[in-house]
């Protein structure tokens, strides 16, 4: 995993998430990979490192199971690689 | 004696502006009196750019920029007398606000972000980045703004950020990344630019 990305199912919970994880680690934002979501969308960008600590806190708030979603991200480009996380 | 043009107390470009006037009238050694680094840098990079040689004294929180014009220099004559660089130059980005687009402030900041998180991952990298007004509070403020310019700069991009902007808005010690800069530079790089995408 080069990095992992959070995807939501609105543009509202991707910017209550950065609220949620401004204090738990540091978050990149970015647009949604295209191997993910052909729509235009909002995500946030991990170090692999953080992963758990940012699940645990996305768990812990108001955010609902299904409104958010968790890819480790591999390589670019045409050797990108987007595995769902549980 | 060296002709003195005293610029004390004004704002840029007028220091810039009363250099040129000096060098079109083929002075081959003035100095200029300012009293802010901005302007300092700024006829640095005037001199560095006409072919002169330049040096600065620092007295009584004043700044003397002398100028010298070089002799004998051929790469300096062509490049006094070479016209603004032709079309073909790259493109060019300007932003001249921190959000893109009207509307919710928390979402024009976002969109920034990932619009310059898609340029430093792309392969088509602009030539130049200009930042002007408020476009100016990303290269000093914005942390990730700041990482993805520092990134397309060492993709060899020039970031251009307005210096009379930073004092305006008091974030001239806060710039991260790009080149302190002035209307002129910021000018010439949207005119040797084919195109420029306004943000």
């Amino acid at each position: 995993m080069d990095y992992a990305l959070i995807s939501f199912a609105s543009t509202y919970g991707a910017i209550y998430a950065q609220k949620v994880l401004k204090e738990v680690a540091p978050v990149q934002v970015m647009p949604v990979l295209r191997e993910i979501s052909l729509g235009c969308g909002m995500a946030l960008r991990i170090v692999p490192e953080d992963l758990a600590v940012v699940q645990a806190a996305l768990a812990a708030s108001s955010l609902q199971h299904g409104e958010y979603a968790c890819y480790a991200i591999t390589g670019s480009g045409s050797t990108l690689q987007a595995e769902l996380l549980p | 004696m060296s002709h003195i043009i005293d610029a004390k107390g004004k704002a840029c470009p007028t220091p810039v502006i009363l250099a040129k006037g000096a060098i079109s009238q083929d002075m081959a050694q003035f100095t200029v009196l300012v009293d802010n680094t901005t302007a300092v840098e700024n006829l640095k990079r005037l001199a560095g750019n006409q072919g002169f040689a330049s040096a600065v004294r620092e007295e009584d929180g004043a700044y003397a920029v002398d100028f010298s014009r070089g002799e004998d220099c051929p790469a300096c004559e062509a490049v006094i007398n070479s016209p603004i660089a032709p079309p073909g130059a790259g493109w060019a980005v300007f932003a001249g606000r921190d959000t893109i687009g009207e509307g919710d402030r928390e979402l024009g900041t976002n969109l920034m972000r990932m619009f310059f998180y898609t340029l430093a991952q792309g392969e088509d990298k602009p030539a130049a980045i200009l930042f002007m007004n408020g476009g100016v509070k990303l290269p000093t403020q914005d942390q990730q703004v700041a990482e993805h310019l520092k990134a397309l700069t060492e993709a060899g991009v020039e970031v251009l950020v307005c210096g009379t902007c930073l004092n305006f808005y008091h974030l001239a010690d806060q710039l991260q990344v790009g080149t302190v800069s002035n209307m002129y530079d910021i000018v010439s790089r949207m005119q040797q630019a084919d195109k420029v995408i306004s943000l």
